[in-house]
Order: structure tokens, then sequence, then C-alpha cells
């Protein structure tokens, strides 16, 4: 039965996600290396950037190259709010969400007019346009940027001296809520109406899918996503200004796990997070001096998963796409 | 055979207590990336200090000239450890937290740009290490009440002052003083920190601002720019810009037949591509600058020191490899005098440091740090472009050639 094997397989899924989840929140406990711990961290944190990326770009199928403005606006926003107002981060980065998800809205709204590689490219240039303005705005600080300030350890502003387990819990809990909220979306309605409109649009409008609104839908949960992402960054680095934030650099570095482990699949994001990020942190740190060698690494490397495997690493676990999807099994 | 054993087991005894002396310090630098030149260059001007401080070799007339190891730890090494940044703060972040945690480094020295020196001085102060920022300008840096940070060069609110002494010195001197001066900066953190400190000491000053003008760092053509600052007409023309734009700003001015008097604030004027690539066009072109390669007379180790320099990078010491070197040999005279390798102690050490400007390559008047960790006496010097290269031409008693100076004219 075709309805019964697809509630097991995402019943499956489920008990993988808790099994991956429970696995990640026991493994820095016996890693005393700050530097281990850092890396851990920042993969965990672009599992779930790129999760919220994939919601948008690979479920609803528009591809996205201007999310770093969302990252950046979450960044600024709850930054802003400690800063000037003194209102904590846990609480701003829900503020950061929500201004994330009405700037995805006000982007998508004329973007979403433009089909294809148009739409691409359009995303690429609202980013570029929000670098400037954060640029030129005196207001956050302009080129100078922001500092956030360091008033002792404290759960509320996510401040901790040196200790960096509890910033893994935060970045754990961001990462599974939107893969919680990629696997509810893709057994959902919306979910289904979403992957109609990426493989046929026409199609799908034939079906009664109402394409506008689904794809601002999609825009709106994951700009909230990413923005949250920012605000968790902004804490964790604790300085933020336009380049380290608001660069196109981001818009690539988010899409990235999600396009090489997947587009479109639940666990696309994390594979993709695993192999790149500490691909990118250890070649650095140890080949950094020999003058690039480790960008070509990186860059080769993504050359050479993008030539051999074009559907994303997942596919290499033997990991069916997605349900329904163009490229599901027949049953 | 056994004999062979002995004599390894003494070579290896040897080999750790050599290295149990050596007393590390971690340097963070974009070594890749567009910016991975000024890394390169960091290494060569840190080696040739630490060489300076470590090898025996001719004295050179500067403090810890002599060699030998640092003379109150029993002739202890200094070993710089390099970390890549790649001009981003969060990389910055996560080298300094390796360097402390498991390169067990006693101090940090970086970075170049100020967002990089931004998280690296955060790191710092939650892990109380000293952090010495070595070429970075923002004045931002030190104005945050840290404990930790020290710098010994200018920052640009020091440098601007020094350009603004001079037009009131050279004004006096010649009875042609600026009365307007037209700014223009690019957008990044270093022109809009230039210009803000530009506008408030020219408003102090009573220079009359005639054109204010921001352009995007980088930009394709400065051709409207350069009709904008010909038709303001200002006695001086001050601009902040990297190397491509330095260039394109003096090629966009020729054009146009408008030949201004320039105060540049260093950065791409002080570049030797710019220089080379100019040519003629670029005589008379003034700069503010921290190092004065010329001031041999006041500074007798200069050139001792730039041969070895040469000997490592194949080009001069310039603005930033100066104050590389001026930075590391501060450090190790606070280690030295510290008489420990612990971070506290070394910290308490630079808050007394009094190093006169004539035991250093740098034309400063001597290093002092007040609370903020600034050194207040870091004057930087104004050179002139003629014949292909700088020459110092302020402050007049380290001048080594008189100023062509034609506002008024």
């Amino acid at each position: 039965m075709m309805t019964n094997s697809i509630l097991r397989r995402r019943r499956n899924e489920l008990v993988a996600g808790v099994l991956v989840l429970i696995i990640l929140a026991v493994l820095p406990l016996p890693i005393r290396d700050v530097y281990t711990q850092n890396l851990i961290i920042l993969t965990i944190l672009y599992a779930g950037l790129s999760q919220a990326w994939n919601i948008l770009g690979g479920y609803c199928g528009q591809i996205s190259l201007g999310h770093g403005l969302y990252f950046g606006i979450g960044a600024y926003v709850s930054t802003m709010l400690f800063v000037s107002a003194g209102i904590p981060p846990t609480i701003g980065m829900f503020a950061a969400g929500i201004v994330g998800a009405v700037a995805a809205l006000l982007v998508g709204w004329p973007c979403f007019r433009l089909s294809g590689h148009y739409y691409a490219i359009a995303t690429v240039v609202v980013g570029e346009i929000g670098y400037l303005l954060f640029l030129n705005w005196d207001f956050v600080g302009a080129a100078t940027g922001l500092y956030v300030p360091f008033h002792g350890e404290n759960w509320a502003a996510l401040q901790f001296r040196t200790s960096k387990l509890p910033f893994h819990y935060v970045v754990l809990a961001f990462a599974a809520l939107t893969w919680i909220v990629a696997w509810v979306i893709e057994g959902s309605r919306w979910g289904y109406s979403w992957r109609a409109v990426r493989d046929d649009v026409t199609a799908a409008r034939s079906l009664a899918v109402r394409v506008f609104p689904s794809k601002m839908a999609a825009a709106a949960i994951s700009g909230f996503f990413t923005a949250i992402g920012g605000a968790i960054y902004a804490q964790y680095v604790g300085y933020i200004d336009p380049d380290s934030v608001l660069a196109s650099s981001f818009s690539v570095l988010i899409a990235l796990p999600a396009v090489l482990g997947g587009v479109g699949t639940l666990w696309g994001p994390l594979v993709g997070a695993i192999v790149l990020i500490p691909t990118s942190e250890l070649t650095r740190s140890y080949m950094g001096g020999a003058g690039g060698i480790d960008l070509m690494i990186y860059g080769g490397l993504i050359v050479v998963i993008a030539l051999a495997r074009p559907t994303g690493l997942v596919s290499l676990l033997g990991i069916r796409k997605q349900v329904g999807g163009a490229n599901a099994a027949p049953t | 055979m056994k004999r062979l054993w002995v004599a390894m087991a003494v070579f290896a005894a040897g080999l750790s207590t050599a290295h149990a002396e050596d007393i590390l310090i971690g340097a963070i630098y974009p070594l890749s990336g567009n910016a991975s030149q000024i890394g390169v260059d960091a290494q060569a001007a840190v080696g040739v200090m630490s060489d300076i401080i470590n090898t025996d070799h001719a004295a050179i007339p500067m403090l810890l000239g002599k060699g030998g190891g640092l003379p109150h730890m029993h002739g202890a090494h200094i070993k710089v450890i390099f970390a890549d940044h790649q001009n981003d703060p969060q990389k910055a972040r996560a080298e300094a937290e390796r360097l402390i945690t498991q390169e067990h480094v006693v101090a940090l020295i970086g970075s170049y740009t100020s967002a990089t020196a931004a998280t690296i001085s955060q790191v710092a102060e939650r892990y109380e290490v000293p952090y010495m920022a070595m070429d970075n300008s923002s004045p931002s840096l030190s104005q945050r009440g840290l404990k930790w940070f020290f710098r010994t060069s200018p920052h640009d609110e020091m440098f601007t002052q020094g350009m603004f002494d001079f037009y009131k010195a050279i004004g006096e001197k010649t009875g042609h003083p600026v009365k307007t001066v037209s700014l223009f900066y690019e957008d990044s953190i270093f022109g809009s920190d230039s210009s803000n400190v530009q506008k408030k000491l020219a408003a102090a000053a009573g220079i009359k601002v005639v054109a204010d003008i921001k352009y995007r760092a980088n930009s394709p053509s400065l051709s409207a720019e350069a009709q904008r600052l010909k038709s303001a007409d200002a006695d001086v023309v001050m601009p902040s810009s990297y190397t491509s734009d330095a260039i394109l700003l003096m090629r966009s001015d020729n054009e146009i037949g408008y030949h201004p008097t320039i105060m540049a604030q260093s950065a791409g004027f002080a570049e030797n591509s710019f220089l080379t690539s100019v040519g003629t066009l670029a005589d008379g072109v003034m700069s503010r600058s921290s190092f004065a390669l010329d001031a041999v007379k006041s500074r007798p180790a200069i050139p001792a020191v730039n041969a070895m320099f040469r000997a490592r990078a194949n080009k001069d010491l310039n603005d930033n490899t100066s104050r590389q070197i001026v930075a590391v040999q501060t450090l190790a005279d606070a280690i030295d005098r510290a008489g420990s390798s612990k971070p506290e102690d070394i910290r308490a050490a630079l808050t007394k440091t009094d190093i006169p400007g004539d035991q250093t390559i740098m034309p400063l008047k001597g290093v002092k740090f007040d609370s903020t960790g600034q050194n207040t006496e870091a004057t930087p010097v104004i050179q002139q472009i003629s014949g292909g290269a700088y020459h110092t031409i302020y402050p007049f008693d380290i001048a080594v050639q008189a100023p062509v100076w034609n506002v008024g004219k």
C-alpha cells in the first residue's frame, strides 16, 4: 500500500532524526578542546541555516542566492535590540525572525513574478542592495559594525566567557527545529503543493495549487529561520559588520550544504554541512599558511561533488530523494 | 650501539630544553584570500624581529638589538605561530581560541583589518591574554574599555591630526594656509572612519569642506567623482582609498586636466603598485605615514633592519611592516622585563612600557600605553612623493627634504 509505505518511511525518518539528535547532544560531552567544539557548533549552525534555505530552495524550488540578507537582518535586529534597548537575544532572536520573514515577503512580492534563473539573479541583486544599505546606515553602525558588549555569563543574553557547551545546545535546538519544520512540511498539504510548484508550475496551477501564495509562505518560513540563525551567529561571534554577515559569500555558504548534500531532502543540509564546514575550517587552520591551498581543496571538492553527484551526497547513502518527488522510486 | 642511544638521548634532551625556553606568541593574519599579501609580508616582518631578538648577530642600535635571546629570561627565544583568518571575524575568533587553548601562546598579535581585531580582542579579554594590535588603525578598537588590548601604532584620529598639524605648520611657514579641502573616501570602515575624523578636525581648524564625496570601493569608474572634485576646486584633496581606487583617481583627474594638491590617508597611496603604475602623475602627492624609511639620522637601526627585511621579502619596509616590527619589539620587551611568560605578568609589564622613539625604527616619539592600551606617543609623519618615492617632509626636525607646496599659488 502506497500510503502505508509513505507513513512508515516518515515514521522511520522521525526515529532517525531523534537518534541523530541524541548523538549530537552527547557528542560534545567528552570533547575538551575548544577548537573542535567550535567546529561542531559551526557545522550544526550551517546545517540549520541550510535547512532553512532548503525549505524555500529545495521543497519549493525557488533557488535564492540572497539568503545572506535574512541572515544579516537577523544578526542586526537582535544585536540592535540588545545593544540599544537591552532586550536579551533569547527574545530578540524571535523579533529578528519576524523581521526576517517580513523581509522575505517583501523580497518575494516582486521577485516571485520571475521564474527560474531570473529569480535567482534577482535575489543576488536584492542581497547586494541590503549589503549596501547596511554599509551606509549610520544608525546600525554603518561600516564600523556593532560590538556585542560582554556583561559576564548570562543564559538570557547567550553570553558565556569561554565555555562553548551552552552554544552547542543553542545551535542544536535551532537545527533540530528547522529539521522538524522541514519534516512536517514534507508530509503536509503545503509540502505537496510546494513540490508541485517546483516540478511544474503549469501543472500545479491546473491542479488548483495557488502558486504565488505557496512561494510566499515558503519564503516567509525560510526567512524566519534564517534570521534566527543570524541572530545566534551574531551572539556567538560577538561582533558584526556588513562584510561579516551580509556579504554575498554568506548567501552561497548558506545554500551550499543543501545543494551538495541534496536539494529538497531532509538530510541533505546536515550531510552537506558535515562535509563542507570541517573541510573549510581544517584546511584553513592546517594549510592556510601555504597561500590558498585550503581554498583550492575546498573549491575542488565542490566541483567534484557537483560533477559526480549532481543530486547531492545523500543519494550516495541510498536515501530516497523525497516523498512523492520527481525522483521517488515507483511503489 | 649503546653509545648511539646515549647520544640520541642527550640530543633529544637538548632539543626539549631548547623548546621549553621558547616563548610562544600567536599571530593572526590573512594568509589566503584577497588580502593574503599583507599576511605574507607580516610573516617576513615578524620573522625579522624574531631573528633580531633570538639569534647572534652584530648589534643593531635599538632595544633588544643585541640578539642572543631575551636577556632577563636566560636567553629565551620568542617563537611566533601564524594562523590564517581570511579576513573573516568568525575565523579570526576561532583561530585566536585555538592558539590560546591548543598552542598555549602567551600573547596574540595581528591582524590588519579592524573587524578581525574586534573579535580577536574579545577572545583575548575572555581568556585574559594580551593582544597587541600591530597594524589596525580604527580608533574604535581602543575605545571599548578592554584590559588586554594594546596598540603601539597611531590610530586614524592621530594620523589625521598629523595632517592638520602639518597644514597649520606649513601655513605659518609659507604664508599660504589651507582654507578649503575636498574629502574623497571609499565606503568601507576605513573610509568612513577616516572621513568622520577629517570632518571633525577640519571644523576645529576652521577649514571648509567644499566637497564630501563617498564612493563605492573598487569602483569601475571614478570620472564623475573626479569632475565633482574639479568643480569644487579645493586647496587640498584628501582621499582615503585602497590601491585600485587610488590609481583610478589619479588617472581620472589627469584625463580631465585636474592636478590638485593631494593629502592621502596612506593605504592605497602607500603601495608600491600605486607608485609604479601611476608614475610621474603621483609627483607631489602627500600622505601620512607611521614610517619613514629615510629617517636614518634619528633612527639609526633602520638600514640594518631594512636589509634583513629585504633579504626575506625582496622589498623595503613600509607603513605596515615597520609597525609589525615595533609591535613585536614592544611585546618582547614587556616579556623580558616581566621575566615571566605568564599572561598577567606580561600585561603588567606592558602597562609600564616606556621605550624612547630612537630605540625603534618608527618616527614616533616613543611607546607608552594609556589605560585604553593606546600608545599615546605614536606620532605620524607626512611624506611627499618625488622621483617615484616618498620622502619625509614633516615634522620639520626629521624631514629629509623641503615640501613642495603649491597651495595659494
